[in-house]
């Protein structure tokens, strides 16, 4: 019982302290591979590290309708990230097994809710058309990853993260095509759900000035830049654990190098995409979405039949 | 979606290359042509004050403190380097050097102060033979300029005598 | 022939309401008219002749006729005509009738002449400052011969703010500018937006106002206005270069050297080019795609370095000087430039080919800032902007200037009228200015680059000089004066015309469309906004040291 509770922790400290670790590094690779698409030198690959610390020794300035709630969004963003990070595989195995597929689904929304937030509680013009934005984004997006995971559940007959996460979004026993499907969709999404060209619209610098996040400089930056950077490898490692968990279960270093090497994949993928693209007007990106989360009830259908 | 026009754009970026310098760590090249921050001649320059008259950003500035002493004054603050000071100067003392990094905390190190020592003919400013009637200003005799000020007054006047303060400019300073 | 035809049309029409006719040449008009006929002789060359309107001059004329000018420019693009519509008027408040409410595309230039010089355009629907800073006294117009180049006025009221018309119902005012990231420069809209539809906006500009054309007429000399006329756009400096240089040459009936104009037109021509390529970059920086915004930077690149190694500048070029211009083209500089152009061509193949199949681009400038005809035809919109609206108006082929008519090229036109086709129109006519940059080089005569002036120029004469920039017509206005320096020197650059058409355009569109289409008239507003502020207190020379500075903080915060 203590023996099960300690490792539970150590492997959640673990994880935390990789995310946190790991997360500029691919925000690094990110830009670097982004600047060689782009013909140009790019900044060092630990310029990320250095952003991070520069703008958390910055000043902190209050601006804005309500500054206590502005800390707290900036705050809750990454923690709710920090958070899931005890939820998911992450090469050693999901450090707190307690938690289900609606925790999971709870937290994710969560991170997107503080954006929101964080738009509101700084009222500007520019950010609260940011806030609209999030918010369209949000309720077209949020049911893909739930009935991907919802899929899981129902070809894997339990709610319970352990079986969600051991590639039973495939079928247990048989083939299910609503694995496949519902893997298509949460790829064609991926771009949205880490916020980044051509589905970056809810910040989109030269339209609408970073939207919600237009009025926060220094420390907060900081935290919600962190929680961005650590979103892209959360999302991976959701999507990793979900779709291709293969080669978890392998010897220690094996396992964990091997989780990092598909998020690695992913994030080369996010950045290729997002280089060759141009934004999407939110209309245009709402109404691409709508047409996948209709696909995606058919196929939460297709696994309730059990095909 | 257009798959093709995707992958012959990523083509096209791959195919070139990293092209950027790696600028400032290595210098930057510029052609033998290239107009540079201006550079003085003061051995050269015998005091028509041509470039003076015909800088478009009045940042040649003359003034005569005596007889014999004209101080020629460039100020290089909003000069545009157009080069025409170079143009027109009758004795080449003025060469567009290829200097571009000119930033600095004092704004004296790009300027350049010549004093120069005037035989009795020079001074009336004929010396400045203009290539087109366009160049010509008709300056004769000795010009003050407020170079306390770092003003253009472009003012001549036939004879020098002692009062050299220009008290008819208002000049406006916060 | 034409000219000949529309002076009997005018004089049986307006008899003797025209005091004087002008012929310069075949290609220039200048109808002097009383004052109570020049509406509906402007009304007259607009709606019935069709004619394009070009801007609208104020000049003071009182040291020499005790009497305000006015002066009207139409252009007749299919006949290589332009026609100026000049009136004389006088007295302390002086009064000429409005021609806005039949010619929308006067709006701008009518209340920049009343602010400017004092002419007020008597029944104008929106007569609103457009460019005086806010805080200016009304009254004084610095544009008047007797208000010195660095007047300050006294009664500047530094808290005065500019009134925006009320907020239409249900709307939420958004602000778009000074500062935005998609303004390279300081301009204001007042966007009125519904969730994210824009039910209106309302402009105010001329922030970044210098003074160029008061300096020109006061301080500066014929040979020195070029440089300063440079500085009046980053992006397409040796246009205004090269227009001022023509009108002046033209009022003086100078012409210059054969090989100045094929070097003028070449270095035009590498300037459309860096400036299309640009425009594209920055167009798609604005879309999210930087990808091709660095790619095309990356294109562009070598056009800078050869305009650097023939000017010695990669973009103020310092062209021309009156009669001739100051670099000369050497054997080794044509090889370079052929060199480039060559590379240029077979990249931009490649690029247009792939980005001109590309859905994803296509689908947000698709039917975005669509600019119908009608409009480009009221708002006098020029360039691609019109050229991408089926309007087939090129200043190059309509009214020929420096070596244009010796070459051959296609003016692109596309039908759809949106962002889209200004993308497409820029893209090829990269094509077309390396195809003029190849026949100039091949067919350059040889000989001086510069004519011989031995005349001091005569005073009082008139030229008007049309160069196509990249972003549309550049039109200037020089009239002659004393002591080596002009009367009046009037620049319309094109974002002036083209910048009036954006309220219309972005009507009922998104936020996010917004700023493509602005993005997409390739605005310029240091272009627009050049002209003759005067230093304001805030720009007398002053440094401040260290010290200095603190002990002025120091000092607003007791």
């Amino acid at each position: 019982m203590w023996y099960d509770l300690l490792t539970s922790v150590f492997r959640g400290l673990v994880n935390t302290v990789l995310l946190l670790a790991l997360a500029p590094l691919c925000e690094g690779i990110v830009r670097k591979l982004t600047a060689r698409i782009q013909s140009r030198q790019g900044p060092p690959i630990r310029q990320a590290y250095y952003d991070i610390l520069k703008l958390l020794g910055k000043e902190d300035i209050e601006v804005g309708e309500s500054p206590v709630f502005q800390r707290l969004a900036a705050a809750l963003g990454l923690a709710s990230v920090l958070c899931i990070a005890w939820l998911i595989p992450m090469g050693v195995g999901i450090p707190f097994s307690g938690g289900d597929v609606i925790l999971l689904v709870y937290l994710l929304a969560l991170g997107a809710v503080v954006g929101v937030l964080a738009g509101i509680a700084s009222g500007t013009t520019y950010s609260m058309l940011g806030v609209s934005r999030e918010v369209m984004m949000l309720i077209t997006l949020e049911p893909l990853l739930i009935i991907a995971l919802l899929v899981a559940a129902v070809n894997g007959g339990s709610m319970r993260l352990e079986p969600v996460f051991s590639g039973v979004v495939f079928g247990d026993v048989t083939f299910s095509y609503a694995g496949l499907i519902m893997l298509l969709m949460v790829l064609a999404a991926f771009q949205a759900y880490v916020k980044r060209v051509p589905f970056d619209i809810a910040e989109a610098e030269t339209e609408i000035m970073e939207g919600a996040l237009m009025e926060y400089s220094g420390p907060k930056l900081a935290l919600f830049k962190y929680a961005q950077m650590c979103r892209l490898v959360v999302y991976s490692g959701v999507f990793v654990a979900l779709f291709v968990p293969w080669g978890n279960e392998l010897m220690f270093p094996l396992g964990w190098l091997l989780f990092w090497l598909k998020v690695a994949v992913l994030v080369v993928l996010v950045t290729v995409l997002a280089a060759s693209h141009a934004r999407y007007r939110i209309d245009q990106a709402v109404r691409y979405f709508l047409v996948m989360v209709a696909v995606s009830f058919g196929a939460l259908v297709l696994a309730a039949l059990g095909y | 979606m257009s798959l093709a026009a995707k992958i012959k754009e990523v083509l096209i970026c791959l195919r070139a290359g990293r092209v950027t310098l790696p600028y400032p760590f290595e210098p930057a090249t510029v052609p033998k042509a290239f107009r540079g921050r201006p550079i003085f001649d003061v051995e050269r320059c015998v005091g028509c004050a041509g470039c003076a008259n015909n800088c478009p950003a009045r940042e040649i500035l003359v003034e005569d403190v005596c007889q014999e002493v004209r101080i020629l004054k460039y100020l290089g603050r909003r000069c545009t380097y157009c080069g025409r000071c170079a143009d027109l100067c009758p004795e080449n003392a003025i060469t567009m050097s290829n200097e571009f990094e000119t930033a600095t905390d004092e704004i004296s190190d790009v300027g350049q102060t010549l004093e120069l020592f005037m035989g009795t003919c020079q001074r009336c400013g004929r010396c400045f033979t203009s290539p087109t009637p366009l160049e010509e200003l008709k300056l004769k005799g000795y010009r003050i300029d407020d170079l306390m000020n770092e003003r253009w007054v472009f003012r001549s006047k036939p004879f020098l005598n002692e009062e050299k303060t220009v008290d008819d400019i208002d000049i406006e300073l916060d | 022939m034409f000219i000949l035809h529309l002076l009997n049309r005018l004089q049986e029409r307006f008899g003797d309401g025209i005091s004087r006719v002008d012929m310069t040449s075949d290609e220039r008009l200048y109808l002097y008219v009383k004052p109570a006929v020049l509406r509906n002789v402007c009304v007259f060359l607009f709606d019935t002749m069709s004619a394009r309107y070009a801007v609208g001059i104020g000049a003071d004329d009182t040291p020499y006729s005790g009497k305000y000018q006015v002066a009207h420019n139409f252009a007749f693009d299919g006949k290589n005509l332009f026609c100026s519509v000049i009136t004389y008027v006088d007295g302390t408040a002086p009064e000429v009738d409005s021609i806005s409410d039949r010619i929308p595309a006067a709006n701008w230039s009518e209340r920049e002449f009343y602010d400017l010089v004092g002419v007020r355009a008597a029944g104008h629907p929106f007569p609103k400052r457009l460019i005086l800073p806010d805080g200016w006294p009304d009254g004084e117009h610095p544009l008047r011969k007797d208000v010195p180049w660095n007047h300050v006025p006294e009664n500047f009221h530094s808290g005065r703010e500019y009134e925006f018309e009320r907020l239409p119902e249900g709307c939420v005012a958004v602000p778009f500018g000074p500062f935005h990231p998609t303004l390279d420069e300081p301009a204001h809209f007042r966007l009125y937006v519904e969730g994210e539809r824009i039910a209106g906006c309302e402009y105010r500009g001329f922030m970044a106002h210098r003074g160029i054309e008061k300096l020109a007429e006061s301080v500066l000399t014929y040979n020195e206005i070029p440089m300063m006329a440079e500085r009046i756009c980053g992006i397409c400096g040796c246009v205004h270069n090269v227009a001022y240089a023509q009108a002046v040459e033209e009022a003086a009936a100078l012409s210059p050297t054969k090989r100045a104009e094929y070097i003028r037109t070449i270095m035009l021509e590498v300037e459309r080019l860096h400036s299309h390529l640009l425009w594209v970059g920055l167009a798609c920086h604005i879309a999210g795609f930087d990808t091709l915004f660095m790619q095309s930077f990356r294109i562009r690149e070598p056009v800078m370095r050869i305009a650097e190694k023939i000017t010695g500048n990669r973009k103020t070029y310092a062209l021309c000087v009156i009669g001739g211009v100051r670099w000369n083209l050497d054997e080794d500089a044509c090889t370079g430039l052929r060199r480039v152009i060559d590379n240029l061509e077979d990249e931009w193949r490649g690029v247009v080919a792939a980005v001109s199949k590309d859905k994803n681009i296509q689908r947000r400038t698709r039917d975005v800032g669509v600019a119908s005809p009608g409009l480009v035809k009221r708002m006098g919109l020029l360039g691609p902007v019109a050229r991408a609206s089926g309007i087939c108006i090129d200043a190059r082929r309509d009214h020929p200037y420096a070596a244009y008519d010796e070459v051959e090229f296609d003016v692109i036109v596309r039908e759809s009228c949106d962002v889209w086709a200004r993308i497409l129109v820029r893209a090829l006519e990269v094509f077309e200015s390396i195809r003029i940059i190849r026949q100039c080089l091949s067919k350059m005569p040889d000989g001086p680059i510069a004519a011989e002036i031995t005349d001091e120029l005569p005073s009082a004469r008139t030229g008007i000089s049309s160069v196509e920039a990249p972003r549309g017509e550049a039109h200037h206005f020089v009239i002659t004066g004393e002591d080596n320096k002009p009367r009046r020197w009037r620049v319309r650059a094109p974002t002036y015309q083209n910048l009036q058409g954006i309220p219309y355009m972005i009507k009922d569109q998104t936020l996010s469309d917004m700023t493509l289409t602005l993005g997409s008239i390739d605005p310029c507003f240091s272009c627009t906004d050049r002209v003759e502020t005067i230093d304001i207190r805030s720009c007398s020379h002053r440094v401040y040291s260290g010290r200095e500075l603190e002990s002025l903080v120091r000092r607003k915060d007791k």
